[in-house]
């Protein structure tokens, strides 16, 4: 069995052999399980975003390889433009991509690079649409005459109607209002159970990842700090934030409570999770 | 990597060349310019080159630097120069073959003009490699400010040199950001007939065109907020001054030109 996608050795360097050099990424391995959905983390700077442009070949690995369903993506070109497709990459403000007459031409940009049949891209449109709650009128309105939200959704279905087994985003929820930031971490989570697909995330919000992901990897300057599940990282409160980084609030609250004495678990990353703590330590005080 | 191309050739350093004035340097890299066509022989262009020389030691400018900004004129060097050998005709014969001959005055001119050629090329990248661009385009824009008068709007010329200069790094990167976006999306840049290429570059234009406009007009916004309203009253926080440093480089490089003239009338011209 191959996994979705697989990191090995690998090493990037900026301005390779010039004074300028800089080490973006140092030796990291990583394996990500079909269907996973994954969450990155980092500071600025700790080469995220490096890492995930290397999931599709947009860079090449000065050392080390990375392996897309098991095969190496620079082996030839073939193996390259599969890997695009294979891996979609949704950047920062996505919305900034944005260039065709109308959103549906636009989301069938990828799809149509992909050199699929006019029916197969609308049927890819229209799902993709659908996914990200794109209105039918939309469709044929211009991208630039859409609200900063409504563009945002459109970039990222230009991206989900490739249809790739891995879908990788960079900051899905940057600039949105809190309605806006529920409203696409609802969407990414729905869009991960209805096509079963690998999701990663990558994120400075420490609540949206604890919303999304199941795993987590924290990068650290190029190296892999940290890689486990929801609670084996965020219980680590004092390494994260070491590095720069925080937990969600609600992990510190529970901290906070935990100094006063009370037994309550140190990885509550969710109000839905720290719910539960609290009403089965009420139910066990009215045991008593 | 698109980034790697290094735009504005500045070469930060505390030479004398770098705190001198940038009107002088303007000015005098001008004069230079001029003095180095009005020589006639080997003797007076030898001056300006001595006093080129002199600056490049001065500036403390890496060499190697210099020769990257010659590499792109030796085309046109060795045209000029084969140019000048079998179309100038004079003095003695050194070679003939068939309609072509190699004469004494053929060489002459060659070798002058390439040695003409290197010299304006080094000394016009000697000021851009000593002066920062925003010095540039203020001492331009201070040279230039008589035209006031003829009501041509210098101090805006200025400003739109400096912002168009500032976002070149800016420009570059967001046109690395969209291409990396694109090419995600399966855009293919690299093969196809060159109609396929064109076309291929508008999902890259579009986004940039918008996104600079959206840059535009929030630099404007910004700058109205600041109370920017043009030249008018604006004061500088580095005023410019003339120091004694400048007045020397002014003396040699007079000295030099009086020396070209000198050499001139005393010699006969090669050229």
């Amino acid at each position: 069995m191959s996994f979705a996608i697989e990191v090995k050795n690998l090493t990037h360097l900026y301005s390779p052999g010039t004074p300028h050099q800089v080490t973006a990424l140092k030796n990291i391995n990583l394996q990500i399980e079909h269907g996973e959905i994954l969450g990155i983390i980092g500071h600025t700077g700790s080469g995220k975003s490096t890492l995930i442009s290397h999931f599709n070949g947009l860079l090449k690995p000065n050392e080390g390889c990375v392996l897309v369903d098991g095969v190496d993506i620079h082996t030839n070109k073939e193996t390259l433009r599969n890997s695009r497709f294979k891996v979609g990459l949704c950047f920062q403000y996505p919305e900034y991509q944005l260039f065709e007459e109308t959103v549906y031409k636009d989301i069938a940009f990828g799809p149509k690079n992909m050199k699929l049949s006019e029916e197969e891209i609308r049927n890819r449109v229209l799902r993709a649409a659908q996914y990200t709650g794109v209105s039918g009128e939309m469709l044929d309105k211009s991208p630039f005459d859409l609200s900063g939200g409504e563009k945002r959704r459109v970039a990222i279905a230009g991206v989900m109607a490739m249809e790739p087994q891995v879908l990788v985003f960079d900051e899905p929820a940057a600039g949105l209002d809190p309605a806006g930031r529920k409203a696409l971490t609802d969407l990414i989570k729905d869009y991960h159970r209805s096509t079963g697909c690998t999701v990663i995330v990558v994120s400075h919000s420490m609540e949206d990842i604890a919303k999304l992901a199941k795993r987590l990897i924290v990068i650290n300057d190029g190296q892999v700090a940290m890689d486990g599940t929801l609670s084996e990282v965020f219980s680590q409160s004092e390494k994260l934030t070491g590095m720069g980084l925080d937990v969600p609030e609600i992990t510190k609250i529970f901290a906070e409570i935990r100094k006063r004495g009370f037994d309550v678990p140190p990885d509550v990353y969710s109000v839905e999770y720290a719910e539960q703590i609290i009403l089965s330590m009420a139910g066990r005080r009215d045991a008593q | 990597m698109i980034s790697d191309i290094t735009f504005g050739q500045y070469y930060p350093s505390k030479s004398v060349l770098h705190r001198a004035d940038s009107r002088a340097k303007l000015l005098l890299t001008f004069l230079m310019i001029v003095f180095l066509f009005i020589c006639k022989n080997f003797l007076s262009l030898g001056v300006m080159v001595l006093v080129t020389v002199l600056a490049v030691i001065f500036s403390g400018v890496p060499f190697r630097m210099l020769l990257k900004s010659i590499k792109p004129v030796i085309v046109i060097l060795i045209f000029t120069a084969l140019l000048n050998i079998f179309y100038t005709k004079g003095g003695d014969v050194y070679f003939e073959f068939w309609r072509f001959s190699i004469t004494e005055k053929g060489i002459n001119n060659a070798v002058f003009t390439a040695i003409r050629i290197i010299t304006l090329v080094v000394l016009s990248s000697l000021l851009t490699y000593t002066t920062t661009p925003t010095d540039l385009t203020t001492g331009l824009e201070r040279l230039l400010s008589p035209l006031n008068h003829l009501h041509i709007r210098v101090h805006t010329l200025a400003m739109m040199m400096t912002l168009a200069l500032r976002f070149i790094p800016t420009l570059i990167e967001e046109t690395e950001r969209i291409m990396n976006a694109q090419k995600a999306r399966g855009a293919d840049l690299e093969t196809g007939s060159l109609i396929q290429r064109a076309k291929a570059l508008i999902p890259i234009f579009v986004p940039l065109m918008v996104s600079s406009f959206r840059r535009a007009y929030e630099l404007a916004f910004a700058m109205t907020c600041r109370c920017y309203t043009g030249g008018e009253g604006r004061t500088r926080m580095k005023q410019m001054k003339l120091s004694g440093r400048d007045f020397a480089l002014l003396a040699i490089c007079l000295a030099a030109c009086a020396g070209v003239i000198v050499l001139n009338i005393f010699f006969n011209p090669v050229i």
